[in-house]
Parts: structure tokens; C-alpha cells; sequence
């Protein structure tokens, strides 16, 4: 089966020194669930922002679908891999929720009708169908959190990267993320979750592991 | 001069940003760059920053440029089409000069980029201007990397959805610059209130007075330069002015 992601001998230098992460191989799957865990500051969201190409490797190669990444640009990579931010309000910007779920339908000219449906749908799906005509700003955190989640499967990404997606949540909410998450695997849909959630991590006991240990990438 | 105090390098910067404000004669403006490169050497500022930052100006720069030359229809034609002066060597005196001011100003920002903010906003208090106005200005400067920050955050999350900026359509694509700058504002004016209750929960105002550890005092060759690049400055307004010296 072709790897949804690719990283080969991939080393990276942060410009200002003082961080190295070493990856020798790693692959990850459509379809499969891989848990990204480690300590705080041990290279976990650097891994993730490899795999998507905000981060360029210093040395080694990723690959995207069977492509190198260093031959995409951001927004094909963003057609093909969703990445969900750490901090989601990093990732939201439109004045309302509804703009900020339909904002990338009507950039690229799709058909708003059928745009306008999945965006009811999912905002239904994560609860958030009473707040379409609220600002992003006056979203709680856990809202925020779904939304951003909402706008990345608004797009037609086959591999998602969610960086600790769980914070802010409360149990109600993470029960949707879990069964969104069950869904999307059943899609064909391959994720990799960063996580500290031992119920995360106990929920998923087939899901891949990915350790990373003071830069050193280790499945 | 490296370490030295702050505000020699405040009189600085001070005379070579009116100069770069009142100056328009072409030879002026050139000296006045090349006083402006000697003090941020002098000043021990990153050339390498300074490069860089006129290398991503650079599209900019060429377009002020261009726009002097086919805007400014008086000198001697250089390039005439059709009888009509296309180029004509006041324009390229005007925007040459033009250039030059935006080295002087950046020249004069990697300078202070390489002091401690602390420092000044010690030596600004040293001058007589209240703590409370220096602390806001230096609060406002550090909101800049955090503003641009938040914007090139949107543009990658923009990007991460499948957007590709370079083939939307310029016109749409300034009317989406304008739409993420609202929310980045929005974005610097909340973080700005969360600063402010995080620092007052820190006790910042409750007394009226406040000291402070950091100290700044200026030592004789601190005066001297002082003394010289005042009276560099006013020697320099007399003579573009009045034309002291024959100059």
C-alpha cells in the first residue's frame, strides 16, 4: 500500500540551534490511526509540521502521496493532508462561523450549494449548528476547538494531523471527536494524533505508536 | 559604542530620521546614508538583518522607484518616446533619493532592534518622559513581530485548507488580505487586554512610584558623542538651510 506520508533520514535544524529531530523512517497509512506521544518539548508539533511542509527537513526527504513534499506548495499539500493547530485559534480567522466553514468553498469557486450542505451537516455533527452567525471570538475554547476541526474536514484532506486535539475539551466533547475519528478512519481517511490523553491512547489500542524522545522519532 | 548608553544612540537616530524627513536634495540624502551605515556599524548593529530586510523590500523598493521615475517629467530627458520624456534624470534623482531614505530609516530600526528594550525604555525615563509612556511604547513594539505573526498564522492556515494564494485572482485576493486583517487587529486588541489584566493581577500600578535595578549612566565619551552629533546636527540644518559654508 502507497504511504499516505513518507519521511526517509529526515533530520531538522531549527535555525537558531539548540533542537535537532532525527527521524530515520516512518511511515504513515490511509486508513490508519498513528498516536504521536512524548514529553513536552521533545519535537512532537516539529514532527507534525514536517509532515505537512510548514517545516522543510534540513536533510532527508518527505513525501506527500508518493510526492516530495519539497515539490508542493502549501495549498496542494492542503488539499491532501489537514492539519489541525495546536492552538486553534491560530487557524481561525473569518468573522463568523458560518464564513469561516464555507470561506474556502467560495475562494476556490465550488459549488456553494453542496458547500453550504456539508457545512450544516458537520456544524450539526460537532453541535455547533446554533452558532453559525456567531464571531469566531466569542467561541469557548472547546468551540474553537471543534470548529477548526469542522473547516478541515469541509476540505476534501485524505490524511489529517491533529495536534492534541483533545485540550479544551470536556467529555462530551471528546466522545464526538472519538466517534469523528472513528468515522474518518472508516472513510479511509488515515490520521496522526498528537496526544497526552491516556483515554485517547486506551481507546485505540490497534492505532500505531510513535514515540518521540528528546528529538529522536522512534515507531 | 556598542554598549554604549542608549540614549547616544536615541540623539542618533534622532538626527538621522529628520534628516532623512527634511533632505531632498539627492547628494544630501547620500551623505546622510553613508553616516546612517557608519553609525550602525559603529552602533555594532546586524549588517546581515539589515540586508535581508532590504531584500524582502526589494519588490517594493524597485516599485517606489519606478513610480519617481515615469511620475517625475522635469531635468533633462534620458528617454524620450514619442517626443515625451519617459525618463528624465530628476526622476532618477528622486527616486535614488527616495531609496536612500528608506535605507536611513532601516538602518536607524537595526540599530535600536540590537538594544535592550529594557535599557531604553531606563534611558528614556533618564530624559524626563514618564515611565508609563515608555512602557506603552515599548509594548507597542514588541505587538509588531505578534501582529505580523498572526497574520502569516492565517495565510499558512489559509494555505493548510487547500488555498493556493498564487493562482487566486489578484482583486480577490486583496479583498481576503482585507478580510484577515480585520480579525488579526481584532486578534492584537484582545491580546492587548489580557496583557493588561495579566500584568495588573501582577501588581503593575500599585505603587505611583517605581523603581527600577537596571540603571543607565552616561560616561564621558557618552557625552562627548552626544555633544558631537548635536552639533554635527545643527551644523548640518544650518547649512541645508541657510547654506552655512557655502554648502
Amino acid at each position: 500500500m502507497t504511504s499516505a506520508i513518507a519521511l526517509a533520514n529526515v533530520i531538522f535544524r531549527y535555525r537558531q540551534g539548540g533542537f535537532t529531530l532525527s527521524c530515520p523512517k516512518l511511515d504513515f497509512f490511509p486508513g490508519e490511526l498513528s498516536l504521536i506521544t512524548g514529553a513536552n518539548g521533545s519535537g512532537k508539533t516539529t514532527l507534525s509540521q514536517l509532515m505537512c511542509g510548514i517545516l522543510q527537513p534540513s536533510q532527508g526527504e518527505v513525501r506527500i502521496f508518493g510526492k516530495s513534499a519539497a515539490n508542493l506548495s502549501l495549498g496542494q499539500i492542503g488539499s491532501q493532508v489537514g492539519y489541525l493547530f495546536q492552538n486553534p485559534a491560530r487557524q481561525l480567522f473569518s468573522g463568523t462561523v458560518w464564513k469561516e466553514m464555507t470561506l474556502v468553498d467560495e475562494l476556490l469557486g465550488r459549488d456553494s450549494k453542496s458547500a453550504a450542505c456539508k457545512a450544516s451537516r458537520l456544524l450539526e455533527d460537532f453541535g455547533l449548528g446554533h452558532l453559525q452567525e456567531r464571531s469566531t471570538y466569542y467561541l469557548s475554547g472547546g468551540e474553537k476547538q471543534r470548529l477548526a476541526l469542522c473547516t478541515l474536514l469541509m476540505g476534501g484532506a485524505r490524511f489529517l494531523i491533529l495536534d492534541e486535539p483533545t485540550v479544551g475539551l470536556d467529555k462530551p466533547n471528546r466522545q464526538i471527536l472519538y466517534s469523528v475519528i472513528d468515522s474518518l478512519l472508516a472513510e479511509g481517511r488515515g490520521l496522526a494524533v498528537i496526544t497526552h490523553e491516556a483515554e485517547l491512547i486506551r481507546r485505540y489500542p490497534q492505532a500505531g505508536r510513535i514515540q518521540v524522545d528528546k528529538g529522536q522519532v522512534a515507531s | 559604542m556598542r554598549n554604549g548608553d542608549p540614549r547616544v544612540k536615541l540623539v542618533w537616530v534622532l538626527l538621522c530620521t529628520t534628516g532623512a524627513l527634511i533632505f531632498f536634495r539627492p547628494w544630501w540624502m547620500l551623505s546622510l546614508a553613508l553616516f546612517t551605515l557608519a553609525g550602525t556599524l559603529a552602533f555594532g548593529a546586524e549588517l546581515e538583518s539589515l540586508l535581508g530586510r532590504l531584500t524582502r523590500l526589494l519588490p517594493l523598493l524597485a516599485g517606489i522607484f519606478l513610480i519617481h521615475i515615469l511620475f517625475v517629467q522635469t531635468g533633462e530627458p534620458l528617454l524620450l518616446i514619442r517626443g515625451f520624456p519617459l525618463v528624465t534624470s530628476d526622476g532618477i534623482l528622486r527616486g535614488a533619493t527616495t531609496l536612500l531614505r528608506f535605507f536611513v530609516i532601516l538602518g536607524c530600526a537595526a540599530v535600536m532592534a540590537r538594544e535592550n528594550s529594557r535599557r531604553v525604555m531606563a534611558a528614556l525615563t533618564r530624559m524626563g518622559i514618564p515611565y508609563l509612556f515608555t512602557f506603552q511604547l515599548m509594548i507597542a513594539l514588541r505587538f509588531i513581530p505578534s501582529f505580523t505573526s498572526s497574520f502569516s498564522d492565517a495565510r499558512l492556515a489559509l494555505q493548510l485548507r487547500g488555498v493556493e494564494l498564487d493562482k487566486i485572482p489578484f482583486r480577490k485576493k486583496l479583498r481576503l488580505y482585507a478580510d484577515l486583517l480585520l480579525p488579526v487587529v481584532a486578534d492584537a486588541v484582545v491580546k492587548s487586554r489580557v496583557l493588561a489584566i495579566a500584568m495588573e493581577a501582577r501588581g503593575f500600578g500599585a505603587y505611583e512610584k517605581r523603581t527600577s535595578f537596571l540603571e543607565v549612566r552616561m560616561t564621558p565619551l557618552d557625552w562627548l558623542l552626544t555633544a558631537v552629533l548635536t552639533g554635527l546636527g545643527l551644523a548640518f540644518l544650518g547649512c541645508y538651510f541657510f547654506g552655512w559654508g557655502g554648502l
